[in-house]
């Protein structure tokens, strides 16, 4: 587990990539921080499975509902961040 | 938001469209509403569905247009004839731009939505179709699905007479579909051995062979249409390939989708093997837009996936900016003529 006190883009790319599998493609180049995440391949259970993987790696816990009405990576980095502070 | 897709920026042949039509667990409160209220022309085909649908259509029009509505949407009353109108509409109005699609796919009840524009059916006896089904598995066995970031063959252990594979949507992306408790006890084991799961939309188990002696109930009336081949090239989530006039014109074939598992992750890579395309998704949530974007064909972007509804339909005020800029991309192919996204969307109105 990471002692992390925030998670950056860079961070949360990876993740994304990670919970890709082998068998799908995923383009995440470029300034996704706006980018929608149905825009990006990510619909809520695959956002459900990399918000998983950060609460492992992160150790911080996120309820369900901090993610009701995230839409793009800045949102979720924003959520992520909050509740790592809180930890 | 990302406007105009990566592709703009890369230089390409012109690339056929092809519309990816939604099915249940799709829909949302408020989908499509602020295009009903601001399009004049999707207006006019939304109601002509309903004016089909004849007694009943009020109330799910009622029920769709408000807030509070008096039948939960995720019932098979309202999601299904709501899905099949606004996926209907969509379609209807991209051919009516004059497009003339390469392919037409689309998921459970976004199939039926799918063979009426490509001339299977009339709008009157698609309808007929829907209001049939809509009847026979209102009575249905209840129970669900539940969505698992796994491959189909991942599930072999969790399946059993009462929970079975109700969809393959993706290489890590199936829907398991049972009745109530039997599909929780499956939940629980998948969760406990680390699967990313999420329950879906509904409330019956669609896809299930539990709901096969209902929708069968579905023949005679099939029986009696004078079904016919397709006319634009369709693909079949329940075969994974193009459908055959053989199997267009089965009235079984249509009467056990409800049932029959469906393929929407062969169907796609059926596809996008026929060449580069523009896929166009014509319907609510963006979910399929998700799915095509992990292809390796559109993640390498040398196809692309656009839609015309945004992934939630928060006040409404983003239909119209999704389907500009669809347009948009049309024009930026060669599909249509420069400037035909200010015509065709003109500046909307608020009747």
């Amino acid at each position: 587990m990471s002692d992390a006190t925030e998670i950056t883009i860079d961070d949360l790319k990876r993740i994304m990539r990670e919970s890709a599998g082998e068998d799908e493609s995923i383009d995440l180049d470029g300034d996704i921080l706006e980018v929608p995440f149905a825009e990006l391949g990510y619909d809520s259970l695959a956002l459900l499975e990399a918000a998983g993987r950060i609460t492992r790696e992160y150790g911080v816990s996120l309820r369900d509902d901090e993610l009701d009405g995230v839409e793009t990576p800045r949102a979720f980095l924003d959520a992520v961040n909050a509740a790592l502070v809180r930890v | 938001m990302r406007s105009t897709p990566p592709s703009d920026t890369v230089p390409y042949a012109r690339r056929g469209v092809a519309l990816l039509f939604p099915g249940q667990g799709s829909q949302q409160a408020g989908m499509a509403v602020g295009l009903y209220r601001q399009h004049p022309g999707f207006r006019d085909l939304v109601d002509q569905v309903f004016t089909a649908w004849g007694p009943g259509a009020k109330a799910v029009r009622d029920d769709w247009l408000t807030d509070t509505p008096r039948v939960p949407l995720d019932s098979v009353g309202r999601a299904q004839p709501l899905l099949f109108a606004i996926d209907w509409a969509l379609g209807r109005m991209v051919l009516d731009w004059g497009i003339r699609p390469v392919g037409l796919l689309g998921h459970s009840v976004g199939e039926v939505a799918a063979a009426t524009l490509s001339g299977v059916f009339t709008l009157d006896e698609a309808v007929a179709v829907m209001r049939d089904r809509v009847e026979h598995i209102s009575g249905a066995p209840s129970g669900g699905m539940l969505a698992v970031r796994a491959s189909a063959e991942q599930m072999a252990p969790y399946l059993h007479a009462d929970v079975v594979v109700g969809a393959v949507n993706g290489p890590r992306q199936v829907m398991l579909t049972g009745s109530t408790e039997p599909l929780a006890e499956s939940e629980r084991r998948l969760r406990a051995d680390g699967f990313t799961c999420m329950r879906a939309r509904a409330v019956n188990p669609f896809h299930s062979p539990a709901l096969e002696p209902a929708a069968l109930r579905a023949v005679p009336a099939l029986s009696a249409l004078p079904l016919r081949a397709p006319r634009l090239p369709l693909y079949s989530g329940y075969s994974g390939a193009p459908m055959t006039g053989a199997e267009a014109t089965e009235p079984r074939f249509w009467a056990r989708q409800p049932a029959a598992p469906v393929l929407f992750g062969p169907a796609l890579d059926r596809l996008l093997s026929t060449g580069d395309l523009l896929l166009v998704e014509a319907g609510p949530a963006q979910g399929l837009t998700a799915l095509a974007k992990r292809h390796p064909a559109v993640a390498s972007r040398r196809s692309a996936v656009v839609s015309l509804l945004p992934a939630r339909p928060g006040d409404g005020s983003g239909d119209l900016a999704a389907v500009r800029s669809v347009l948009e991309q049309l024009v930026a192919e060669g599909h249509l003529a420069s400037g035909a996204e200010a015509e065709l969307v003109g500046a909307g109105d608020s009747r």
